[in-house]
């Protein structure tokens, strides 16, 4: 079987022996899983040992493609790594947008397993069908920037596409990204340290091929109808507008937007942060990733004062909650200036937030003082201690060090891990789980820990008068179905915001104009489905089950003290019994033998377990 | 007749015309193929297209020693002859707007055909980065430009009297 919309090969690189080989795409592990987070998952499982070391040369960085890359399709731009987790040690994937997913479709690969370990720093050069590992002592120490711009330079080629680590990733920090186009990234669960510790600097590729789609007709009608959407859709417009931070007044109106470390869900100062003050005093532009017709990037400039001449594309919402409210942070120059921090040495903004906000709460609470933090005044709301911590933390400088290992690390390290807002080590998104339910139960059993894009279900959580999203009725369900439909959406490769115009509907059509196969939308939940237990099966293996699906004592314990969701806990294991009850999994989070045969998984677990 | 107009700085870089262009002119999406391109200059946060001017003496034509390349009358775009066209590439590097490419597999060169009046990037970008304008009016947008910093200007200077350079010096 061919298939269409792939570009047949995928490419396997052993750093150890230097050896890199060419392999036929695994049509039939395509069809079974969609593609890149479906597929990576199914490859980590079957060729990861169990207990494998995060940062050791057996850990794999599976880097894989959808089959509606390099199509027509609109908004098809992500890539995703699938890897052990150095931060969490469960199953991870990240996504990254930009134009390096098309790109390596262009030069005839559907995906980049990288294996083993470098004796020294390394870059891989993929030029088409010339595949080739280059000496990069020269790049080793270098910011991710110029990272890029050197290998631009040294390849005399500005186009091609670059994904690298900074320092962070250099150093092991525990929640390095791995950079692209600048300011795009493999942001969570440490990819960049997995990188590092294989003493890979940076992938860059050319392509200048294309693939072959099924239905060409049929793919040129659903773009064209796509277009037609996202022109029309109020979100899309927003998020058009304003960018991300268009989330900030919904989020912080409703008080679920992490602050102060989850302290509370209310950001007093919100707006001086939100979407409609960054579009007056900082936005000049925007950049968007290949083949998106919303181009929600946008660039800011910092005019004047200390950080004048900074420049990024962001800050993101994310980054804007954590690095921003959830350290207290109200000023827009000190987030611009500690989000290019985060984004030139390789640092995970999101992770980045939450660990400078512990820091700061344990510096407020005397746990650490003046003196360990060098003279540092790490009060929640000061901007410029935020930055200056950054650096400490991006460089492994002093405190720095401590902190460069995740929330969790660190928290137990001094002594509190109850501060640490983290599940399974992963730190939380904006999203604080007593303002919407779902969200905690989402943040719970998600595979990679407190991640919001697992179980996205603050929409319909907040919708009508947001009063739904402090029910508990009907949230295992929500949660259990959007984490199928999350798991279709990653497997194609598509960037989540295309949900705002591709239902489930449309992305089967998607799927069959590309690939010719037929799948209907029942089909597509199921995959998502065997995905999302593949991905359970996994963390299983390394010991992980309804022990870890769970949320720090603050959310369950201590009642939101301010703002609209003021008063409101998570009570979690009436959701957690339901959640696992409706998937098929025992109490203690495991599928059931009846499930794994329903799923046709059971062969596989038995092989691998 | 029309001709097309870019904006550098109202593109984002999403390279949906790269996308179209290919799509229309060869089935396929390759961005290689296409015969308009989006150029992005990383540490300046800028995104260019660079396409086909349709200037009125076209250095490519001119360049061009197998009568490869001539102007349609009822377009002005340059049509390029596959059977004439020996890949030679002086018109790549004639062109002074690095419009022209060479088509990697066909070894035959790229240049905007306009889509016969229907240019699919114009189409397709949701941006206004490039529009499609009579030649009469084209340069019009940039005469207002202009006309609206001179008025900016004398608006700023009679309500400050003449302004200071803010320099220091000669007396």
């Amino acid at each position: 079987m061919a298939l269409k919309g792939l570009a047949g090969k995928i490419l396997r690189v052993n750093l150890t022996s230097g050896s890199i080989t060419k392999e036929p795409t695994p049509d039939d592990v395509f069809a079974g899983y969609i593609g890149a987070r479906g597929v990576g998952a199914y490859l980590l499982l079957k060729e990861l040992k169990a207990h494998t070391d995060p940062l050791g040369p057996d850990n794999k960085l599976i880097f894989l493609t959808g089959p509606v890359e390099g199509t027509l399709a609109p908004g098809a731009n992500k890539i995703t790594v699938t890897f052990r987790s150095p931060l969490t040690g469960t199953y991870s994937f990240s996504l990254c947008g930009g134009h390096l997913a098309p790109e390596v479709k262009f030069a005839g690969y559907d995906g980049i397993i990288i294996e083993g370990r470098a004796d020294r720093p390394v870059y891989l050069w993929i030029d088409d069908d010339r595949v080739s590992l280059k000496d990069a002592s020269h790049l080793w120490g270098k910011l991710t920037h110029a990272t890029e711009d050197a290998i631009r330079a040294e390849l005399k080629d500005d186009a091609i596409r670059v994904a690298c680590i900074g320092p962070a990733g250099e150093k092991l920090s525990r929640f390095a990204c791995i950079q692209s186009d600048y300011h795009r990234e493999f942001g969570r669960g440490g990819a960049g340290a997995v990188m590092g510790a294989k003493n890979l600097k940076a992938i860059a590729v050319r392509g200048t091929g294309s693939v072959e789609v099924a239905d060409p007709e049929a793919l040129e009608a659903l773009t064209e109808k796509v277009y037609g959407i996202l022109a029309a859709n109020l979100k899309a417009r927003a998020r058009r507008y304003y960018g991300t931070p268009e989330m900030v007044d919904g989020t912080n109106g409703l008080g679920y937007w992490g602050t102060r470390n989850f302290s509370t869900g209310y950001f007093e100062e919100g707006h001086n942060i939100n979407a409609a003050n960054m579009k007056e005093k900082i936005f000049v532009g925007s950049m968007s990733c290949y083949a998106c017709p919303i181009a929600c990037g946008k660039v800011s400039l910092i005019r004047s004062g200390p950080y004048a001449g900074t420049m990024i594309e962001g800050p993101e919402f994310e980054s804007t909650g954590l690095l921003g409210a959830n350290c207290g942070v109200s000023d827009l120059e000190a987030l611009v200036k500690v989000v290019e921090i985060c984004d030139i040495y390789g640092l995970d903004t999101m992770s980045a937030g939450a660990v400078a906000s512990l820091a700061m709460e344990c510096y407020e609470k005397g746990i650490i003082t003046k003196e360990d933090t060098g003279g540092l005044e790490l009060n929640f709301g000061n901007g410029e201690a935020l930055v200056a911590l950054m650096e400490k933390i991006a460089r492994r400088e002093g405190i720095g060090d401590l902190f460069a290992e995740g929330a969790k690390r660190a928290a137990e390290k001094l002594g509190v891990p109850e501060l640490a807002m983290q599940v399974k080590g992963q730190e939380f998104a904006t999203y604080e789980p007593r303002g919407c339910k779902g969200m905690g139960l989402g943040y719970a059993i998600s595979p990679k820990g407190a991640h919001h894009m697992i179980a996205p279900t603050m929409g319909p959580e907040t919708a009508g008068d947001g009063s739904k999203r402090f029910e508990y009725k009907g949230k295992a369900a929500l949660v259990r179905e959007t984490q199928f439909l999350m798991a279709v959406v990653d497997s194609l490769s598509l960037c989540s915001s295309m949900r705002f115009a591709l239902g489930l509907k449309e992305q089967v059509e998607l799927y069959r104009a590309v690939t010719g196969l037929s799948l209907d939308e029942t089909g597509a939940l199921s995959l998502g489905e065997k995905i999302t237990n593949l991905e359970r099966l996994f963390n299983l293996r390394e010991g992980f089950d309804r022990k870890d699906d769970y949320l720090p004592s603050r959310m369950l314990k201590e009642k939101m003290p301010t703002g609209p969701s003021q008063g409101h806990l998570v009570e979690l294991d009436p959701m957690l019994d339901e959640y696992y009850d409706l998937m098929g999994w025992d109490r203690q989070g495991r599928p059931t033998a009846a499930k794994l045969a329903e799923l046709g998984l059971a062969e596989l677990w038995q092989e691998v377990k | 007749m029309n001709v097309l107009v870019t904006y550098p700085e109202r593109c984002v870089g999403c390279r949906i015309c790269e996308q179209w262009c290919s799509w229309k002119h060869e089935g396929q999406v390759n961005p290689t193929k296409s015969r308009i391109r989006v150029h992005r200059v990383h540490s300046k946060y800028l995104n260019i297209p660079v396409t086909c001017m349709q200037c009125a003496k076209s250095p490519c034509i001119a360049a061009c020693r197998e009568g490869a390349l001539r102007k349609d009358s009822a377009t002005g775009a340059v049509i390029v002859d596959e059977e004439k066209c020996i890949g030679c590439r002086r018109c790549v590097r004639a062109c002074p707007y690095g419009a022209v490419a060479i088509d990697k597999d066909k070894r035959i060169v790229l240049i905007c055909d306009l889509c016969g009046g229907e240019p699919q990037c114009v189409a397709h970008c949701r941006e206004g980065a490039i529009e499609y304008v009579s030649l009469a009016v084209a340069d019009r947008g940039h005469r207002a430009a202009y006309v609206e910093t001179v008025v900016a200007t004398m608006a700023a200077e009679t309500k400050d009297g003449i302004k200071a350079t803010g320099e220091g010096g000669c007396q």
